[in-house]
């Protein structure tokens, strides 16, 4: 029998939070600002776009912590427990020196009108410990999920880039005690299932995997949260009644990485953040994708298994996954099945899941060797932005030069993640060739009807989808080449 | 010691000129800076009250129609919910305009656009009070609705006192060598400062005490007095620090309003926080815009005629119009010339200031038409505005205090390696990308505004300055701390500024560029009149006194400080905008520069770099200044790029009403921004022989990111902002010219 802790306890800078009586809905953010005073993070937008609410969530990994910049806006409290959270405040004192990073960003003018600061100071903060001396490139991933409307960012990156001047990691506090931290929050770690509060409004932090199957088998109308990059929004911005909440983003048994000849399986609580390096490495056509899902906090807080389960018809990450044949298994209580991604994808909002059913996992096939694979996402702004359409290819051409098999999928134009069967029928078996390519193009209006929105008219997103497909061809022909950042 | 100070003609020169501390101009940090980076600095949502409770504001579900009830019971039954705040008559419609001293629009009953707060519910928590936010039952009587801009843009009414004209038009058009009439059109913006607006508003007695997030306080506390029946002096607006702001904050909100309301009838202190939506949805707007330029031109270039007319839209009766021929009047020679605005009424959120209204969409639109008249004429296009600089204000015949546009031209034209540049578009490819250089003249008005501060020079060698003057982000704490030390002769860290409390003296307040040559002059006015003090204490005349290391000295002859000021010694200083407004055409120039590539097969456009070279009379601070600039231009590719509020037609929503997808520039939209400032002086502007610089950045950039894409990939697209839909139908042959 699962031992029931009444308590939710992690660490907020340098203070050990125990709270009996949390809603299951407060934010981080809410949180900090109102409850403890600690002003200093700030609310921009409440819903994960501008990064002013930035702080670190340390959490124990292996014999150390990994501290990820995060949205406090979005993040719930519910799922801290046994974490570390660094805010702002923790940098310096305000009788003491500043931080370095601090420093660089006043000597450098990066701070204006001040708001975003903070939040920029976190991210950069984040960003130093683990690379005192960023290149250009890494300070900008490392402050895509930033915005600021004074500065112009030039200073903001310029201090970034001289903050390993003011000091240096190893001598930052959170560093010289990390292994003191680790202790404090392995004793946090019980192995007990924490529930608070009453009915509707409960919280409930399963002690394991097996337990979330009993929970949510009894529990069928409570809502999973995992990263809340999309559920911190249904609260927020859509006040919604969705408890009671289930938290599941620190289920260890979900964050399973597991790599293979045969292909990579990922927990469904495995990050964005985590699942690049492996996914760089087994499928490095993903890698451009991966840096433009959100901003550095949405994709350290958001989870594969998130993006699948909530089903967007957008979606950046199922495209490319059905694609390449993943398989996504699902569970309810001790029952498991497996399935293809695309047939996961019912219609607008629903998908293939019973209630009290969640998503464990998913399996992406090794790309066998042969097999051509890319996948494109367009949007308006390059970062931190909503594709208007993501397409995903894989081709296989054999020695004829005809295409043995094909499989696309296209999110954003259709109610769901979407293959393109029509235009594979009118490719498979056929040379690949311009001509073939050309022959092809009109299937698509019999694989997809997509809608005018504001993110583009759907002659727009038809022409693009049919663009991307000649693309593909040109560049799997070795007549075009990647778009690369910049003009330069 | 109280002086008032009307700038009725140039001054001879500044002292500024000869204290000789090394202080004034110098790239100095800003002096807040420690406070921000440590998320110490606190703003208008960070201060916390006994029994403070938090405040939600609803808006409405429909554009236009009226309130026929509110049903409290649904809200009022959840728990920690106090109150349902509601007075139709006294609520903001919308927010006021900068510089009002009157309540803005007050009553909510009627619904004259979709988001406008009808009430506010109040809880003990911030959480309770938004659910209870979505539980109140409002109903309504909806009307007709006029949502659609363009559709209505015949019924536009003209804005009488906009209206100028000056010979005719239509002949020198007609007899033009060259000439270009065209319509330029942008959309509706957001200024989207990072602070959300807020108010915590307590009573105190009779006295109301609002931390609010504001520009310009002094007429705000006018405007929060009117609104709700007081005496201004019974209002104090405290807004120390402010987290940016760009028009947005100029007059009053809503929010102000019902928190001011809910703690009277509370009696207890009540914040109101807006969400992102709201501000999109509830504060103010950049008008959309539809712009016809008109030039005509002989052989040789010199414009015989311009014509600017602009329509934009605002709610009813309300009359500010997006001034986009602002610059236009006096950038550019030319016998015959017509201007107007007029205006359609719509069932949109306020249009109002949004940082440089009228020049950062006039701009492109005229400089635009500048670049196809160049290529008519085939006449490079900084040579061809070098031609057109007129010698006296083509209509008022008035001199220039002080104009380096030709200097910045040709200085930008150097330092961006103009030369260089194909004119011919689509003729330079590199790799998948057309390559494309373009410019832009840049022009913004510069005004003095009425603005008083005191300062007091103590006993301890220490000055403290003290005005109801905000920063926003601009820098103001710094400058007139450097004004100061400069003036006094004491160091930088020797300077105390306390600002954003209508407590302290009235000041200009952030807007119009105006902010720091208004309350820079006041801080210099006090200064000098405590210099004069010095002067007598140590026996010298005001031109022998040298202030320097907290010593006067007068010849060999010093004291320090601590000797002469044995008591607090206080000047206050007014400066009023005086005769030299209405004999000169002021304004702030320079020359924009940029390079994009527009990509072969997609038609994404991406800035290469940009090099702005600006001349605005004495620079307060190199730091603050080219940090000024640098936003701006960085609103110039928001402008050009990315930037457009969508309004659903139907409902009248705002489709895009976050920042997720209202599209600010991020980091990897901005390329390498170079900026430069040339020298100059000027005598008419103020004291400080300074002028504004917060939206010349802005002013053209946009303008010159356009004519780049023109000259990358021969496409001349007029409709704003720029997205690759409006080019990829379009786009040359990629293989005409090969990489």
């Amino acid at each position: 029998m699962t031992e029931i802790r009444g308590t939710l306890r992690f660490i907020l800078n340098d203070s050990l939070v125990e709270l009996t009586d949390i809603s299951a809905t407060r934010t981080l953010l809410d949180f900090l600002r109102l409850d403890r005073h600690l002003r200093g993070t700030k609310e921009g937008c409440a819903e994960g776009d501008c990064g002013a609410c930035t702080v670190l969530v340390g959490r124990v990994s292996g014999e150390g912590i990994a501290y990820e910049s995060v949205n406090a806006c979005i993040a719930f409290v519910g799922a801290l427990d046994g974490a570390h959270v660094v805010t702002i405040e923790h940098l310096s004192s305000p009788t003491g020196p500043l931080h370095p990073v601090q420093q660089a960003m006043v000597e450098h003018h990066g701070s204006q009108c001040g708001f975003c600061t903070p939040g920029i100071v976190m991210s950069l903060y984040a960003l130093w410990m683990r690379m005192p001396e960023p290149g250009r490139q890494d300070v900008e991933k490392a402050l895509q999920g930033n915005l600021c409307r004074c500065t112009g960012y030039a200073p903001i990156i310029r201090a970034a880039e001289a903050a390993a001047g003011f000091g240096r990691p190893e001598e930052d506090p959170l560093v010289l005690e990390r292994s003191g931290m680790v202790a404090k929050l392995r004793a946090l770690q019980d192995g007990s299932r924490i529930e608070i509060g009453e009915g509707r409004a409960r919280l409930i932090v399963p002690s394991d995997v097996e337990d979330l199957a009993r929970v949510y088998a009894a529990e069928p109308e409570a809502t999973l949260v995992a990263g809340s990059t999309d559920v911190g929004l249904w609260v927020t911005k859509f006040m919604r009644d969705i408890g009671p909440l289930i938290f599941i983003g620190n289920l260890e048994q979900l964050q399973g990485i597991e790599d293979t000849t045969t292909g990579v399986t990922l927990g469904a609580g495995v990050s964005y953040t985590r699942a690049a390096q492996v996914l760089a490495r087994r499928f490095p056509q993903m890698a451009e994708l991966w840096h433009r899902i959100g901003g550095e906090q949405v994709r350290n807080m958001g989870t594969i298994g998130g993006n699948i389960a909530n089903g967007s018809p957008i979606g950046d990450t199922p495209p490319p996954l059905i694609a390449l044949g993943a398989k996504v298994t699902l569970r309810k209580g001790s029952e498991r099945r497996t399935l293809k991604l695309e047939e996961f994808f019912i219609a607008y909002g629903k998908q293939d899941r019973a209630p009290g059913e969640f998503v464990e996992s998913v399996m992406i096939p090794a790309l066998p060797a042969g097999e051509q694979f890319a996948v494109y996402k367009i949007s308006k702004r390059r970062e931190e932005d909503i594709s208007t359409l993501c397409g995903a290819f894989r081709i296989f051409v054999n020695d004829a030069g005809t295409v043995g098999m094909v499989r696309i999928a296209f999110g954003g134009m259709a109610a769901t993640p979407k293959r393109a069967r029509a235009v594979e029928a009118a490719l498979v078996g056929r040379p690949w060739s311009a001509e073939t390519i050309e022959a092809a193009l009109p299937a698509f209006s019999e694989d997809f009807q997509p809608i005018s929105d504001m993110r583009a008219s759907a002659d727009y997103r038809m022409l693009t989808a049919r663009n991307l497909l000649r693309r593909f061809h040109l560049e799997t022909t070795g007549a075009g080449q990647r778009l690369e950042r910049g003009a330069a | 010691m109280n002086i008032t100070f009307k700038m009725d003609e140039p001054v001879g020169s500044s002292l500024l000129d000869h204290t000789r501390q090394n202080v004034i101009s110098r790239p100095i940090d800003r002096i807040e800076g420690p406070l921000k980076v440590a998320g110490r600095a606190r703003y208008s949502a960070e201060f916390k009250f006994p029994g403070m409770v938090h405040g939600v504001l609803v808006g409405s579900t429909i554009p236009a129609g009226t309130i026929t009830g509110i049903n409290e019971t649904r809200a009022r039954a959840l728990p920690g919910v106090l109150a349902v705040v509601t007075d139709y008559e006294t609520f903001l419609r919308n927010p006021g305009q900068g510089l009002e001293t009157e309540a803005p629009a007050q009553g909510v009953r009627e619904i004259a656009y979709f988001g406008q707060p009808v009430a506010l519910v109040v809880a003990e928590t911030f959480e309770a009070a938004r659910n209870a936010a979505g539980a109140l039952d409002i109903a309504y009587a909806p009307a007709e609705a006029r949502l659609d801009f363009r559709a209505l843009q015949s019924e536009a009414r003209p804005k009488e006192s906009s209206q100028k004209s000056q010979g005719d038009l239509d002949r020198a058009m007609m007899d033009a060598a060259a000439s270009i009439d065209a319509v330029w059109t942008t959309p509706s913006q957001n200024s989207a400062a990072m602070e959300p607006h807020a108010s915590t508003a307590l009573w105190e007695g009779d006295t109301l005490i609002v931390y609010g997030a504001y520009q310009m306080l002094s007429s705000d506390r006018q405007q929060l007095a009117d609104a709700l029946g007081l005496a201004p002096d019974k209002v104090r607006i405290i807004a120390h620090y402010v987290g940016g702001g760009f028009g947005a904050k100029l007059g009053i909100s809503q929010e102000s309003v019902a928190a001011a309301l809910a703690a009277r009838a509370l009696n207890r202190p009540v914040q109101v926080v807006m969400t992102r939506q709201q501000v999109f949805e509830a504060t103010v707007r950049r008008s959309e815009t539809i712009q016809r330029v008109r030039l005509a031109a002989g052989a040789d270039g010199r414009l015989t005629g311009i014509g600017h007319e602009t329509i934009t839209a605002n709610l009813p009766d309300e009359d500010f119009s997006e001034p986009a021929s602002a610059s236009t009047q006096f950038l550019y020679g030319g016998e015959a010339r017509r201007f107007g605005n007029s205006i359609v009424t719509l069932n949109q959120v306020l249009s109002a200031s949004m940082r440089a209204p009228g020049e950062a969409v006039g701009m492109l639109a005229l400089e635009g038409a500048m670049d196809e008249l160049a290529e008519a004429l085939d006449i490079d296009p900084v040579e061809l505005r070098k031609r057109n600089l007129p010698p006296r204000h083509p209509m008022d015949d008035l001199p220039f205090s002080s104009r380096s546009l030709a200097e910045c031209l040709d200085h930008g034209a150097s330092a961006f390696g103009w030369a260089d540049r194909n004119p011919r578009p689509a003729n330079r490819r590199e790799g998948e990308w057309w390559i494309g250089q373009g410019m832009a003249a840049a022009a913004r008005s510069n005004m003095l505004i009425t603005s008083s501060a005191r300062v007091t020079l103590g006993t301890d060698s220490r000055a403290l300055i003290e005005t109801d003057m905000t920063d926003i982000g601009t820098g103001t704490y710094t400058i007139l701390a450097q004004i100061a030390a400069e003036m006094l002769g004491l160091p930088v860290e020797a300077i105390d500024v306390h600002l954003g409390d209508t407590a302290f003296p009235a000041a200009a307040g952030s807007g119009g560029s105006f902010g720091a040559a208004s309350a820079g002059t006041s801080v210099y006015l006090a200064c000098k009149r405590l210099r004069e003090t010095l002067a007598e204490r140590i026996g010298a005349t005001p031109e022998e006194l040298v202030l320097s290391e907290g010593m006067a000295r007068r010849g060999n002859a010093a004291k320090p400080f601590s000797e002469l000021v044995t008591e607090p010694l206080v000047a206050t200083a007014t400066v009023e905008p005086g005769k030299t407004e209405e004999n000169f055409v002021q304004a702030a120039f320079g020359a924009h520069f940029a390079e994009v590539g527009v990509h072969v097969h997609t038609g994404e456009i991406r800035v290469r770099r940009m090099h702005g070279t600006f001349a605005a009379g004495r620079i307060l601070n190199e730091k603050t200044a080219r940090s000024q600039c640098i936003g701006g231009m960085v609103f110039g590719i928001g402008t050009a790029l990315t930037e457009e509020l969508v309004h659903d037609t139907r409902l009248g929503t705002i489709v895009n009403h976050d920042l997720a997808e209202y599209h600010l520039p991020v980091h990897a939209d901005v390329p390498r921004i170079d900026v430069v400032f040339l020298e100059e002086r000027d005598h008419a502007a103020n004291p400080l022989l300074a002028k504004g610089i917060g939206e010349l950045g802005i002013s053209g950039a946009g303008a010159a990111i356009a004519n780049a894409v023109y000259n990358a990939c021969g496409m001349r697209v007029r409709d704003f902002p720029l997205t690759l839909d409006k080019l990829i139908a379009h786009l040359p042959d990629p293989d005409a010219v090969q990489p």
